[in-house]
């Protein structure tokens, strides 16, 4: 994934972790977020999104594994390095007993690079008095605050959590819009999650696919669009589904059969005929990001 | 940046603050009422009988006061910290993150000495107008070790409040009511002079468990 040789932002190698002593969260994960991108990690409910960013910052020790960011291993975290970083957690929690005023005055205190013009460039657009509490604010008003002092940090790599939990679609496409410019024109590196694919789609360069305990698929989202294909074919209903690694998730709906594969359409067409499954009005169909989610990590 | 970190504090407790000082100023005035009202209608004679026969230093309403205004204080300041995981976000600033916690309660500590100087600085004030310093000084050594206590469960509580297991909660808590028994057993007044310094060491030493729920927090322990 990475583009050039130089040292990733985020390295994660063997990370294991499990619940408890109990089931395993994920065994071995192992990835990288180059400098630069903007790299989302997708996961159905449960998968440890939240927990490998916990890791990352320093809330969970995992069982095993090393994660490093900036090259310094994230157990012994300096100051210094966790200014480099603007962290997002999940439901943009804040210091709601903080006006939009004091909470500037200090978070400005910490950070060198502190712009305080993008603060409250995003603030202008709220409607809300500088002396308002956050407490007081409405879930979508407190993502843009949370937001607005990501961008004053300024900082060197972003990290977020479920950015779009609680949003209306307007304030999700606030959240994504400005993002996206600041994280393009400041050549920032980003590595988030959500639960709404569709905003990612419009965000990210690369992604991670997490399942229940291992990682599905791990490449840039172009690649991975161009690559991974629905195949769509009608087939008698007692005819069994295909049953082959290359192929994903295959289901059916009376005759309407799809599956999904990185494996071009002759090659599909190849394992249904070896496996005598009957097929008519055999085609791909467009999808989204989304659409891709499912496909790989299944419905249910 | 330890500035930002105090305010921060401050914000947070102030309510609580001007709510506990209010409070300890009432008690105040209530125990400086009394005496007063035993002096006009019996003398002051009887005021320094009844200190000296009686061991009776119109100081015994307030025992428990200090311990209440500490653990009000604590939950002040540490709940919102743990409400949806704040304190992620204090622990992400670039500040060393001991310092941090020591600064955070300092400034608790810092609170609630203020509330304990002003009341017991009306009490002594009031009592010095009339008592011999001796007697004086035997009120404010009495109610030391009370003051002492409230340290101990400002400690205490904020462990308990910061501590991510609800099993370790409770553990806290009953450790907590062992921690503040040994401060309340002997009524007699000045019984804890000799060992005054060593109780105080004891308070402080209470403060370990608030990092030992910090480190928790960090390795992941919550329910």
């Amino acid at each position: 994934m990475s583009t050039t040789n130089e040292q990733p932002e985020i390295s994660v190698k063997n990370l294991t972790q499990r619940y408890g002593k109990g089931r395993v969260i994920y065994e071995n994960l192992s990835f990288d977020v180059p400098k630069g991108r903007i790299l989302g990690l997708l996961g159905k409910n449960g998968t440890g999104k939240t927990t490998t960013i916990n890791i990352l910052m320093g809330y969970l020790r995992p069982q095993s594994g090393t994660c490093r960011i900036f090259g310094e291993d994230i157990t012994a975290m300096q100051p210094a390095t966790r200014a480099r970083i603007a962290l997002l957690l999940e439901g943009h929690v804040q210091y709601a007993f903080m006006t939009i005023e004091q909470i500037e005055r200090f978070y400005a205190r910490f950070y060198p690079k502190w712009n305080k013009d993008a603060y409250y460039q995003l603030m202008k657009k709220l409607q809300v008095s500088e002396r308002q509490r956050i407490s007081t604010m409405s879930c979508g008003q407190r993502s843009q605050v949370a937001l607005g002092l990501i961008l004053a940090q300024n900082a060197d790599l972003l990290v977020l959590d479920d950015f779009s939990l609680g949003l209306d679609p307007g304030y999700r496409r606030l959240f994504v819009d400005y993002l996206r410019e600041f994280a393009r024109a400041e050549e920032k590196t980003v590595f988030m999650t959500s639960h709404i694919i569709q905003d990612m789609e419009r965000l990210i360069d690369d992604c991670i696919i997490l399942d229940y305990g291992k990682i599905l698929t791990q490449m840039p989202v172009e690649e991975l669009m161009r690559t991974f294909t629905k195949y769509v074919y009608t087939s008698p209903e007692d005819t069994p589904l295909p049953s082959d690694e290359a192929i994903v998730n295959p289901s059916r709906v009376r005759k309407s059969c799809e599956a999904y594969s990185f494996l071009d359409a002759d090659k599909v067409r190849d394992i249904l005929s070896a496996q005598k499954i009957p097929f008519e009005d055999f085609h791909t169909e467009k999808m989204s990001l989304e659409d891709v989610f499912i496909g790989m990590t299944g419905k249910y | 940046m330890t500035r930002a970190i105090f305010i921060k504090e401050w914000f947070k407790t102030r309510r609580c603050f001007f709510i506990c000082l209010v409070l300890a100023l009432c008690f105040a005035a209530y125990l400086i009422l009394s005496m007063n009202r035993v002096s006009v209608n019996k003398g002051v004679d009887h005021i320094w009988l009844i200190m000296l026969m009686k061991d009776n230093l119109f100081v015994e309403a307030m025992k428990y006061l200090p311990v209440v205004i500490a653990v009000a204080l604590a939950i002040a300041q540490m709940a919102p910290e743990m409400t949806q995981k704040r304190l992620k976000l204090t622990l992400h600033l670039p500040y060393p993150q001991t310092r941090l916690v020591v600064m955070m309660l300092l400034t608790g500590v810092v609170e609630l000495l203020v509330i304990y100087l002003i009341q017991l600085a009306a009490i002594a004030i009031y009592d010095a107008t009339f008592l011999p310093h001796e007697l004086t000084s035997r009120v404010v050594l009495s109610t030391l070790p009370w003051y002492v206590a409230g340290l101990t469960a400002y400690f205490v509580t904020s462990a308990i409040c910061l501590e991510g297991s609800t099993r370790r909660k409770v553990v806290l808590g009953l450790l907590g009511v062992c921690a503040l028994y040994p401060f309340f057993v002997q009524p007699a007044p000045e019984a804890y002079n000799c060992f005054l310094p060593w109780l105080v060491i004891f308070a402080f030493a209470m403060a370990l468990l608030a990092f030992c729920s910090i480190y928790r927090f960090k390795e992941g322990v919550q329910d």
